[in-house]
């Protein structure tokens, strides 16, 4: 266990090295990003109730993270692959998953400052009174490494000249297309099908439920879909650490 | 029993390309082991297979008599790789990178910091170390050499470790090769350049199109030869490729060039004939020199325009 948390810790500090010239300016881009989404989404709905604020509010934090799972993971893995880093870290004697375990805690860290910010942001311009659990620790945990784990797997199955197109395109899907920003009853019916077994609607539950006390479907129901989805893609992402074509 | 052990690996890739076609050899603990042919003989992909990025179609690869094949983690573990390309150094200062993985490998951070510093004093790297700018082929590739040898695996498998790097430096990188080899690993060397592989290697194979084409010490693949002297004769243009000379030596023509094996006896003879060539417009020049691998190599990689490849490297 020590020996995995280490290869998790110096991999850590691989990423952190590798960026960081570039750290204060990329942190500077996740602030204005998720500021940005707060300010940019409400352009969109003229008319803010307090049931709109909520949502807005906790769905940037929640589309942050999914797109740092779906699109800045898979993204940096295909450039690894095309590289070499990718099968350079595949020849060092860490556990499959330390690389993948490396790079979420990279992003998410990197993203904490400008999803925190976004929510103090989010609770003056809307005015909604925010109830921050202990949850939301697990919460943001679960959610981020979920859509890394689903992200990591299809950057590693994927030829990496069109993972960059495959992860834009889902995050375009999920922007306009998932229940994180606006209640599942505004979707057509087969989509509120969908996403009834797709994680999405869940981790935008789990991360609203943590930081208003209100969960849509009991809590741990959305937890526990939540957490297969995360073993379903850390399962994937495991084969395709050690698959050898 | 050696270090590494391969024996029969086939390798068949998806569309059909045979990569290695039962290869058999073996490297034991000290020894520098080459590994040469043209590109694209299939050298990346049997060390892909021995590192468990690739799996084996059939054979098997053994590890200290570990079937690696079946066990990967053993394999990286007793492994230090250096590829290829120099991705692994990632924008990294150099001293960073080679005391990251020298951690990562095991290494107890004093005892990395201090092979560290010894290999960037021995490749004269000190200007670089802790630079952020980004580095030269050939620096970047003796960083790559570093990172594989601070904490160096029973085996070390080293890819073109000396593509892009300048003579004074090559020389430093082979003393530490062989101080890798002396100091009791095992290391497969992967190179298209022959002349220096004659130099460093204990032993060597020659792959061509999948499979070994000769194996053994640069020594006895050069008696193989049965000649001392080799003569190269560059043909004028368009010249037609001169017939078997009378002294009956064996021809190879190459491109525009044709290389004839020698004994010591037929020297005065061969002078003579190259002289008339000459003199009638067929070579441009000719000199004569002693046999050396790359003759070997020649006969043995039937791929002219690859020869060409390695005689200008």
């Amino acid at each position: 266990m020590s020996r995995s948390l280490e290869s998790w810790r110096l991999l850590l500090r691989w990423q952190y090295e590798r960026f960081r010239p570039w750290l204060p300016m990329m942190v500077t881009i996740q602030v204005l990003l998720a500021v940005g989404v707060i300010y940019g989404l409400a352009l969109l709905v003229p008319d803010i109730d307090r049931g709109t604020a909520l949502y807005l509010a906790t769905g940037a934090p929640t589309l942050s993270l999914v797109i740092l799972g779906l699109n800045v993971v898979p993204q940096e893995v295909s450039q690894g692959r095309l590289t070499g880093r990718h099968d350079y870290w595949r020849t060092l004697p860490v556990p499959r998953l330390a690389p993948l375990a490396a790079e979420v805690t990279f992003w998410l860290l990197l993203q904490l400052p400008g999803t925190a910010l976004a929510l103090v942001v989010a609770a003056i311009r809307f005015d909604v009174g925010l109830h921050i659990g202990w949850a939301v620790v697990p919460a943001i945990v679960l959610v981020a490494l979920t859509g890394a784990a689903v992200g990591y797997g299809l950057a590693a199955t994927l030829p990496p000249q069109v993972t960059g197109q495959v992860t834009s395109f889902l995050s375009i899907v999920i922007l306009l297309f998932s229940p994180i920003n606006f209640p599942a009853d505004r979707l057509p019916g087969f989509l509120q099908v969908v996403h009834r077994v797709l994680p999405i609607q869940y981790m935008a539950d789990v991360m609203r439920g943590s930081l208003t006390g209100r969960y849509d479907d009991p809590a741990v129901l959305a937890f526990v879909v939540v957490g297969c989805w995360c073993i379903a893609g850390l399962a994937v992402s495991y084969r395709a650490a050690v698959r050898r074509p | 029993m050696a270090l590494l052990e391969i024996d029969q690996l086939t390798k068949h890739y998806r569309r059909g390309k045979v990569a290695n076609d039962g290869i058999t050899l073996s490297v034991e603990a000290g020894e520098v082991f080459g590994l040469l042919g043209p590109n694209g003989a299939g050298k990346t992909t049997l060390i892909g297979q021995v590192l468990g990025l690739l799996r084996p179609t059939a054979g098997a690869i053994r590890i200290d008599g570990v079937d690696v094949v079946a066990q990967p983690a053993v394999a990286r573990q007793a492994c230090s790789y250096q590829p290829q390309t120099s991705a692994s150094v990632d924008n990294m200062a150099p001293r960073l990178a080679i005391e990251l993985v020298g951690r990562i490998r095991g290494g107890a951070p004093s005892a990395v910091r201090d092979r560290a510093t010894e290999l960037l004093a021995a490749l004269d790297l000190h200007e670089w170390e802790d630079s952020r700018r980004p580095l030269s082929g050939g620096v970047a590739r003796l960083v790559a050499f570093c990172m594989a040898g601070v904490v160096p695996g029973r085996l070390v498998i080293l890819d073109e470790p000396t593509n892009d790097v300048d003579p004074l430096r090559r020389r430093s990188l082979w003393q530490q090769v062989r101080a890798l080899a002396d100091a009791g690993a095992a290391v497969l060397l992967v190179t298209h350049n022959v002349l220096e592989a004659e130099r460093c290697v204990d032993r060597l194979a020659i792959i061509d199109h999948g499979r070994v084409q000769a194996l053994g010490t640069p020594a006895a693949l050069k008696a193989e030869l049965g000649a001392s002297l080799r003569m190269e004769l560059t043909l004028e243009p368009d010249a037609r490729v001169p017939g078997r000379p009378p002294f009956g030596a064996t021809t190879t023509p190459v491109g525009r060039r044709l290389f004839v094996d020698l004994g010591v006896a037929d020297l005065t003879d061969a002078v003579r004939w190259a002289q008339a060539l000459q003199d009638g417009g067929t070579v441009a020049e000719f000199a004569v020199g002693p046999a050396s691998l790359e003759d070997v190599y020649v006969r043995r990689v039937s791929d002219a325009e690859e020869v060409i490849d390695v005689a200008v490297a």
